[in-house]
């Protein structure tokens, strides 16, 4: 992630971490608060304005009342002097209107005046008022008791004109309180303007305070969140199109915390798609590496999508030549027409097929191809193509046919030479057959013949016999080495066998003079392996244990089990083998001299017979001087212990329970 | 040699056929059975003729060879068992060299009473064709009451 910018500080820093229920309500409480003021404000002003307003109404009436007191006593004064000139009681009628009146008009004055100045102008003008009430008052009083008479008496006349005075002295008065209350009416009207003004001043600041605020307050709104948003829509579109992302503000409200997670989330999915990738790229390495086996795509109409190194060595196309051809082309001429079809059909009916046949390199060369086809569905299951691989069977198939020729080579040559074999078995014992047949019927009739003849004839059967038994071992060896000897492979008791041998050889070392003890097993032990085979073995074993030692000498058979094979011995305690002709034991014909010895008779053979019958019958065959005595030869043998029957667990449990039971 | 119940006379009557390309082979049996007193021993190397001589001189036992050219044993014994009669006892001796387990096996399938590897021992040969035949009077006796099987030759 590149860095972020700078965090802001002070309030942006702290107006940015707030959270969002918190910044819209400072978005609409803002207008609020500056529209609550101005209406404050306005009433402040139209209270002051009305409160002006008041003051010169006031001034107005009291204006008015000034001039109906002065009225009130002008008329009444013209009323007392026509009542005068008259003595007639109806011109005082605006006398005693004004005694009645004047009192309620002073009285609104009295309340209506506040100015200082004015009230102290009142005072007097109230005070000539009084005088000039009274002066009518006693005027009227004089001309009462004068009486009726046409003319006044001076005291009248004097009163008369000191009335005049007092009445001049009012209007003075009048007029003084007329000025004072115009200047004051002027200073209340001055007064109103003013506040009217500072309304409307007022009311232009709320309103561009009001404006300024929820331009900021907007201004913030959009700076906070609104510009913040459309970064993260720009985020998420560079999400979406895999692209890095920008940096975002480090800050903690909502949509800070949402960019962060964005942000996150970018990059696990860059995290992500970075192990897909190196994934698919390993992959795409592995299988482009893969010499020996032709890994390629098709798409779902079978063209070639993409090819490598094993299939470029198998087919010989490079992946330019054949990217986008339809892989017909590596079938051969006759199955070209159908084959394809057929597979890719096979792949899409089964999900994968597999065949193997003669394909064609691009040189035209032919090779025996194994090809595994598999249909490459998408989670909708809709068929995207195909993957192919295929390997070079040729070497295989090769070797199968030469294998195949071999076998039946072999087949061929061991029927040959078992037919050989029994052939010769054949051609050698007629004559045999007829060579000894014919010296047996001359000995029935012994007693006929001279001596010279009986010993002829002896010698006859004797030296016959003995080529007999040679022709029969060897013809023994041979069909063991030629693979066409049955051997049989039955499970077999040890200690029946060793008994069975040891009774077929006691007459052999007994004629011998030799003294014979068997020693069984203690627990007898399954063996596998061909009865007659392994009584021969010991027969051999015995008799040669009875030609080469002298009288006297002890012969035993002692067998001993190991894990999986049981060892048997033939010992004595005669003078053993030299050391320098053990090699040469089991060697055919080789009697290590002891042909010459007078009275031993052999062929030569029984060793190496013996050693082939083991051997054929998994086991080995050798010789020891025995170490337990002072000498002698210990010609041992093996045989496979039989293997307890593996077709079924039940069985084997069975037969390991009887074992079990009999050697409880 | 001989048993209590049958006349040893009375088996050296019994006709021979020993049929074996080998004229030594030949010869000894014939020599051997002259000397245990037989009187009919025909001999016959041939055995393209085997059937021929089986109806002209209808033995009472045959000695066959199994090893010979164009017509081997195996062959003559199914063609023995073929000319047959169900009431008939005519056994068969097969004396062979091939001593292979299939060849005894084939041979005693194909009806062979006996078989006998060459060499063999000439006393062994000789009392196996007594006991043969010995057992052939026996079962002419119990098919035709107590009364002994009459040999018109």
């Amino acid at each position: 992630m590149t860095d972020a910018p700078a965090r802001k500080v002070g309030i942006g820093r702290y107006w940015a971490d707030l959270s969002l229920p918190f910044k819209g309500l400072v978005l609409v409480a803002l207008p609020l608060v500056i529209l609550i003021g101005s209406l404050g404000s306005l009433y402040i002003a139209s209270d002051a304005e009305a409160r002006a307003e008041d003051d010169v109404r006031r001034a107005f009436a009291i204006q008015r009342d000034i001039y109906q007191v002065h009225a009130l006593l002008a008329e009444a004064a013209s009323g007392v002097r026509g009542y005068l000139l008259t003595d007639q009681n109806r011109f005082l009628e605006p006398f005693y209107k004004a005694e009645r009146e004047l009192p309620l008009t002073l009285a609104r004055l009295d309340e209506a005046i506040e100015d200082e100045g004015v009230r102290r102008e009142f005072d007097r003008f109230l005070e000539i008022t009084e005088q000039k009430q009274a002066g009518l008052d006693a005027l009227i009083a004089l001309a009462r008791r004068e009486g009726d008479r046409p003319a006044r008496s001076d005291a009248v006349l004097s009163a008369l004109v000191a009335n005049k005075a007092v009445l001049d002295d009012l209007r003075s008065q009048i007029e003084e309180i007329q000025r004072q209350e115009g200047i004051l009416l002027d200073t209340r009207r001055a007064r109103v303007d003013t506040v009217r003004a500072r309304f409307l001043a007022l009311t232009a600041i709320s309103a561009v305070v009001g404006l300024l605020g929820s331009l900021t307050a907007v201004f913030l709104f959009s700076t906070g969140i609104v510009r913040r948003v459309r970064m993260l829509q720009v985020n998420a579109e560079k999400l979406q199109a895999g692209e890095p992302l920008n940096p975002f503000p480090d800050e903690r409200d909502e949509i800070g915390r949402l960019a962060k997670k964005v942000d996150h989330a970018s990059e696990l999915l860059r995290a992500r798609e970075r192990d897909l990738r190196e994934g698919e790229e390993r992959f795409r390495l592995v299988v482009e590496g893969v010499r020996d086996y032709g890994i390629f795509a098709l798409d779902p109409e079978g063209n070639v999508t993409s090819w490598n190194t094993g299939a470029e060595r198998i087919k010989g196309w490079r992946a330019d030549e054949i990217l986008g051809r339809f892989f017909g082309t590596f079938y051969p001429e006759e199955t070209r027409d159908y084959l394809p079809e057929e597979i890719l059909a096979r792949a899409r009916r089964d999900g994968t097929t597999e065949d193997e046949g003669w394909r064609m390199r691009k040189d035209g060369t032919r090779f025996w191809a194994n090809v595994v086809v598999t249909a490459l569905r998408d989670e909708t299951g809709e068929l995207r193509g195909f993957a192919k691989v295929t390997r070079d069977m040729t070497e295989r198939k090769r070797a199968e046919e030469f294998l195949k020729l071999a076998r039946e080579q072999a087949v061929a040559a061991s029927a040959a030479k078992s037919e050989f074999l029994s052939r010769t078995s054949h051609e050698l014992r007629t004559p045999m057959s007829a060579i000894l047949g014919f010296a047996q019927v001359l000995e029935l009739d012994r007693e006929e013949l001279s001596p010279t003849h009986q010993t002829s004839v002896d010698q006859i059967l004797k030296a016959g016999r003995h080529l007999l038994s040679l022709i029969n071992d060897l013809l023994d060896i041979s069909s063991i080495e030629a693979g066409g000897a049955e051997l049989k492979e039955e499970d077999l008791s040890l200690n029946d066998v060793l008994a069975e041998a040891y009774d077929l050889s006691g007459p052999i070392l007994r004629a011998a003079s030799l003294q014979y003890d068997l020693s069984l097993l203690p627990e007898d032990t399954k063996i596998t392996g061909d009865r007659r085979r392994i009584v021969q073995v010991i027969l051999n074993l015995a008799s040669n244990a009875a030609k080469y030692n002298r009288e006297g000498t002890s012969v035993q058979i002692i067998a001993e089990k190991t894990e999986n094979q049981v060892r048997v011995h033939v010992l004595d305690d005669g003078n053993g083998v030299k050391e320098a002709d053990v090699s040469r034991l089991f060697t055919p014909f080789d009697r290590l001299g002891r042909q010459k010895v007078k009275g031993v008779e052999g062929t030569g053979l029984g060793l190496a017979l013996s050693k082939r019958l083991v051997e054929s019958m998994g086991g080995e065959i050798g010789y020891a001087h025995r170490t337990d005595m002072s000498g002698g030869a210990d010609f041992w043998f093996t045989l496979k212990v039989a293997q307890p029957s593996q077709t079924s667990g039940e069985a084997a449990q069975a037969q390991h329970t009887k074992e079990s039971s009999e050697k409880a | 040699m001989t048993s209590i119940a049958v006349p040893y006379d009375q088996i050296l009557q019994r006709r021979v056929l020993i049929i074996d390309d080998e004229e030594a082979n030949l010869l000894l049996l014939e020599t051997l059975l002259k000397r245990e007193g037989y009187s009919q021993i025909h001999c016959l190397s041939d055995p393209s003729q085997a059937i021929a001589k089986l109806v002209e001189i209808e033995p009472h036992i045959i000695l066959l060879d199994l090893m010979m050219p164009d017509i081997d044993g195996y062959q003559l014994l199914d063609a023995f068992r073929r000319h047959s009669r169900p009431d008939e006892f005519r056994p068969v001796l097969v004396l062979t060299a091939d001593t292979t387990l299939q060849a005894r096996r084939r041979a005693l399938s194909l009806g062979a009473k006996d078989f006998v590897s060459k060499p063999f021992d000439v006393i062994e040969i000789a009392l196996r064709i007594s006991n043969l035949l010995e057992t052939q009077i026996l079962y002419e006796r119990l098919r035709h009451g107590s009364e002994p099987a009459a040999d018109a030759e």
